[in-house]
């Protein structure tokens, strides 16, 4: 048969952003596929090497759209570790608390991106409105529905308001009694099943060799997760499991996701109850304008949404940055492991693989 | 037991090893010695390579290859296990001349890493296959991600200067 090159993108379901791919397909078989991101690099990196290290944190929340919270969180790491600031212990519970609020927004939005893909729009629909009452939570807490900045070196910009959690616990309650409705209408039915099982599938010696992380590894039954091997923040004060998969198919890893998000929603409950009730929530820092931090390099690390989220920076010992170098989870996912799951597979699978793998496109590009 | 510092500085020569980090390990090295102790780690456990990334240091005339590796623990694992969690790898290359070896005999996805520091600073990695431009869609004399190129005159000459605001209310006139 003869052999054609199919442009796919760089408008498609199957990605939350703008990103290629160019298929090699033989009938409908995709016989080589080739991405092609660079649609939204909007050069970050450099231009953080030209603001001062305050300033930077409108720019690291804008490299994930979906979740920016933990970018806010491995840059404050980042500058945390270079300038030696330690979190007071009432400010580390809050950023945990924090970004598995941020976790859970974005696996719901993971949750709409695939379901508004397959066509079960009523998923869609709840994924976004649940998604919603989180984004109410955060506007409640720091002013902002989508881009927060509201970490920083040191802590947080500001305590929980009063009665903060209980709205919070509440909201979750409202979104868990949702968990069984969901169960039913999309991740258990049969519909669903048929078109992800058995369908891009990573097994887990090819996900080690081309270095997956997150649910991709999950997914193939490695409980690989930063928040257990190196624990940062409170998350070495609570307990919690890391859901585990074994068979690497489409519907392995968005299981995966599922069961990580109501893990997210326990720890909430047991952080909340372990956190300190007084107590300062932020270090004191130099002023930002003036705030030079000593010369050497450091590489922290956070479990992101969608997994090992890494971040390599260099002080010159100036006011600003030398070098910023973001290692993002989508970055393995979408360029190497999703050129190797989609080999094999039908040009009708191929949004469908591709939004399992869990690829925010800006998050390539930076 | 012997711990890994010492058992790398024995059977290499010439590295540079900082551990005050309790689970960090900064390691400077020729540049001749990066691929040999990259396949040492990776027999020893440190089986994923986090990524590769590079730094110009202009002033002294060099870039500076970074190579992350840590090892692939299960939560089930105990993690005790493997003394130090990562293993940052530092070499020096010429800015004149810069090329250097591919790592992706060793480790695969180092693939894009590579790509993208051939784009962005202009090195060339011998023995990669494919070191065709990845994000960028124009063509630069200088590399965009090195230091000496400078943002504000390329704008300006490629878009246009963006007239004032006061330009441009006499431009309405």
């Amino acid at each position: 048969m003869r052999e054609l090159e199919l442009y796919y993108g760089p408008q498609h379901l199957g990605m939350v952003g703008n990103f290629s791919i160019t298929l090699q397909v033989e009938g409908d078989r995709i016989v080589k596929a080739s991405a092609n991101p660079g649609y939204l690099h909007r050069g970050f990196e450099k231009l953080m090497e030209q603001r001062t290290w305050m300033q930077n944190f409108p720019l690291v929340c804008r490299i994930n759209v979906v979740e920016p919270d933990h970018m806010e969180l491995i840059y404050a790491m980042g500058v945390e570790k270079l300038a030696g600031i330690e979190v007071p212990e009432r400010g580390k519970y809050v950023r945990s608390i924090y970004c598995e609020m941020a976790r859970v927004a974005s696996h719901l939005f993971g949750a709409w991106a695939y379901a508004n893909m397959l066509g079960f729009d009523t998923v869609a629909h709840w994924a976004m409105y649940h998604r919603d009452l989180l984004l109410d939570m955060f506007e409640e807490l720091t002013g902002a529905r989508v881009y927060h900045i509201y970490l920083r070196p040191g802590g947080v910009r500001r305590d929980f308001p009063d009665g903060f959690t209980d709205r919070l616990v509440e909201t979750l309650h409202k979104i868990g009694g949702k968990v069984p409705d969901y169960n039913a209408t999309f991740f258990e039915n049969s519909l669903f099943r048929k078109r992800a099982e058995c369908v891009g599938i990573v097994n887990r010696e090819e996900a080690l060799r081309m270095g997956a992380v997150g649910h991709t590894l999950k997914a193939t039954g490695m409980a690989y997760d930063i928040r257990k091997i190196e624990p940062y923040d409170a998350y070495d004060q609570i307990d919690f499991d890391i859901h585990t998969r074994e068979k690497g198919d489409a519907y392995s890893r968005l299981l995966a996701i599922r069961d990580e998000m109501i893990e997210s929603v326990h720890m909430i409950f047991k952080l909340i109850d372990k956190m300190p009730a007084q107590g300062e929530v932020c270090t004191k820092t130099p002023n930002p304008f003036k705030w030079t931090i000593p010369a050497g390099d450091a590489y922290v690390r956070c479990e992101s949404s969608r997994g090992e989220l890494g971040l390599y920076m260099v002080s010159d010992g100036g006011s600003k940055p030398y070098r910023v170098h973001f290692n993002t989870p989508s970055y393995n996912h979408g360029l190497t492991v999703l050129e190797k799951a989609l080999e094999g597979e039908s040009i009708s699978d191929v949004g469908n693989i591709m939004i399992s793998l869990y690829v925010v496109a800006p998050e390539i590009d930076r | 037991m012997v711990s890994l510092k010492e058992k790398l500085l024995s059977d290499f020569e010439g590295l540079k090893i900082d551990d005050r980090e309790a689970d960090r390990l900064f390691i400077d090295t020729q540049k001749e010695a990066v691929l040999s102790l990259l396949s040492y780690l990776k027999k020893a456990g440190y089986n994923h390579l986090a990524m590769v990334s590079c730094t110009d240091w202009i002033d002294e005339g060099k870039f500076e290859l970074v190579y992350i590796v840590n090892a692939y623990l299960s939560g089930d694992q105990v993690f005790g296990k493997k003394e130090k969690k990562c293993i940052v790898i530092r070499t020096k290359i010429s800015r004149q001349s810069a090329r250097f070896m591919t790592v992706m005999e060793i480790f695969e996805n180092a693939e894009p890493y590579e790509r993208e520091m051939h784009e962005m600073f202009g090195i060339d990695f011998e023995g990669h296959p494919r070191l065709t431009p990845l994000m960028l869609e124009r063509d630069y004399k200088i590399p965009p991600f090195r230091k000496d190129f400078d943002t504000l005159n390329y704008v300006n000459n490629t878009f246009g200067k963006i007239p004032s605001i006061e330009q441009r209310k006499e431009g309405l006139k």
